[in-house]
């Protein structure tokens, strides 16, 4: 099992390689979910690559990272559990991170796969989309890693999370993370911004797709992702049923808030 | 870097639509670094450090809500910082900026010898000891009667860097870049800046980057 006190991670982009913790009382802080690493070292995209408006924040980042082979090498030193995001363009691609990652796999807590990273081509989001090829991409995961704490991370375009946590579950993995940005545009004056939409718009979205993996599968860990600005936000996720409260774009807001919903995680899960 | 709670001391109106925003606290900063300031906005956003009458202060643009925030209604503002690098340079330098750089003005006069060329849009609403330009006319005018410099330091408006760029080629020219910020620490990977070396992040490779370094296809 995983255990993290509190139930609070940073999530995967936001969290980046661990930089926020210098702004925070590591005691309230379960975990980081650190920067997807791919393969290959990605540039990420042309900017503007962040907007934000009242309800949402929109990004198209590109999955920038150094790379797994150069992650491996340096791997980050943290003073509370880190947890590994793996990303791929294909197949192959996400088989031959998993290897490379084996050599240091006892460094970390959980491995999540992004399975739906809006900002790239080939794979994160389209991989889901072909439902035989990802359930063989699950297992084969599976197989390579068999002492990891695997978590899948999934959205709600391309497959059904209900579907998705179905796949999950028979192919032995642990956990899953509710949900990843939605595919959105923004306008920036007169520059289109096709990207991953996160914050506030997204918690009613996360809500219901942790609601209904919940209802199905009590047993399968999760991970909620979506648009966790406070306590409240915090408790209505676990009302639906999260084992640990996810915070992202929220930290670009005001960092101070990990630690007040932090507070409230230990005092309620005790 | 520090968690920041900043009381607002008080605001001067520069031009039309520029304040320069006074602190009570003393931050320790060099001069380039800055902060990453709270408004009702979801994204903190990014605010040169500088001084003005004494006291900490930034320049702001109010471009949208949350900048008209901060001049208007705030009263104490959440932030972190300081962040980026400071710059220093020996020498004589001139400055190049628009107001909204007034106060890290002040702070590079403080530790360098430089002179500054302020250039806006709209006319001055308060006296300024350094040369002014007001309109892209007399702007040009004045970049090209300036003297001399071992170095340049620009800090404005993408247009006012391709000109200053063209105009001062083959000499020693720094820029302090903008570019869309939701960290300041280096974790979103939202501040990429294409250079000659591969991709930076203005937040923590910069935010002041040798003109020569940088890509300007
Ligand atoms: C700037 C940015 C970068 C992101 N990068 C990644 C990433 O590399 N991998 C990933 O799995 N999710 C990434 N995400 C998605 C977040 O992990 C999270 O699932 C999403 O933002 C929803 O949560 P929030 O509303 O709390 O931000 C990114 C989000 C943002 C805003
Ligand atoms: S603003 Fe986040 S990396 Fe520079």
């Amino acid at each position: 099992m995983l255990e993290l006190k509190p139930p609070l991670v940073l999530l995967s982009g936001p969290a980046g390689f661990g930089e926020y913790l210098k702004l925070m009382d590591h005691r309230y802080v379960g975990g980081v979910l650190l920067k997807t690493v791919t393969l290959h070292p990605k540039e990420g995209n042309p900017t503007p690559r962040m907007a934000d408006s009242d309800f949402y924040v929109i990004n198209r980042i590109g999955l920038e990272n150094p790379g797994i082979h150069a992650f491996v090498e340096n791997v980050p030193e943290l003073p509370v559990p880190m947890i590994a995001s793996l990303g791929g363009d294909s197949f192959e691609e996400y088989l031959e991170v998993a290897r490379v990652f084996k050599k240091v796999a006892d460094r970390f807590h959980a491995v999540e796969f992004n399975f739906s990273c809006p900002n790239v081509k080939e794979g994160g989001l389209s991989i889901v989309k072909n439902a035989e090829e990802w359930k063989k991409l699950l297992n084969t995961l599976r197989k390579e890693l068999p002492d990891s704490f695997l978590i899948a991370k999934v959205g709600v375009e391309g497959i059904f999370v209900e579907d998705a946590a179905e796949f999950v579950m028979k192919t032995g993995w642990d956990g899953i993370t509710l949900v990843n940005t939605v595919r959105g545009l923004h306008f920036e004056k007169d520059t289109m911004i096709l990207g991953g939409l996160s914050g506030p718009v997204l918690k009613p979205i996360a809500l219901r797709a942790v609601y209904e993996v919940k209802k199905r599968f009590p047993e399968l860990f999760v991970i909620a992702s979506g648009g966790v600005y406070s306590v409240k936000d915090a408790e209505e996720f676990l009302k639906v049923g999260a084992d640990v409260i996810g915070v992202g774009s929220a930290l670009f807001k005001d960092p101070g808030v990990v630690e007040e919903i932090g507070k409230y995680l230990l005092e309620v899960k005790r | 870097m520090e968690r920041l709670l900043l009381t607002k001391k008080k605001t001067i109106r520069v031009n039309e639509d520029t304040w320069i925003v006074l602190f009570e606290e003393r931050i320790d900063f060099s001069p380039g670094q800055f902060v990453m300031l709270e408004t009702p906005k979801l994204v903190r956003k990014p605010f040169v450090l500088g001084y003005w009458e004494d006291h900490t202060a930034i320049s702001v643009q109010v471009k949208g809500k949350g900048t008209k925030w901060i001049v208007e209604e705030a009263e104490k503002i959440k932030g972190h910082g300081p962040l980026g690098n400071g710059f220093e340079k020996p020498g004589k330098g001139l400055l190049i900026i628009s107001p909204t750089c007034l106060t890290m003005a002040e702070a590079l006069r403080k530790k360098m010898n430089v002179d500054v060329l302020v250039g806006s849009r709209t006319p001055f609403q308060i006296p300024l000891e350094h040369e002014t330009a007001v309109g892209d006319e007399e702007f040009l005018r004045k970049l090209s009667s300036t003297g001399e410099y071992d170095w340049y330091l620009v800090s404005g408006s993408r247009g006012m860097e391709k000109v200053c760029w063209e105009h001062l080629r083959g000499k020693e020219v720094y820029f302090s870049l903008e570019e869309y910020m939701g960290c300041g620490i280096g974790a979103c990977k939202s501040c990429a800046v294409f250079t000659k070396e591969g991709v930076k992040h203005v937040c923590t490779d910069g935010p002041i980057f040798r003109g020569d370094e940088l890509c300007w296809s």
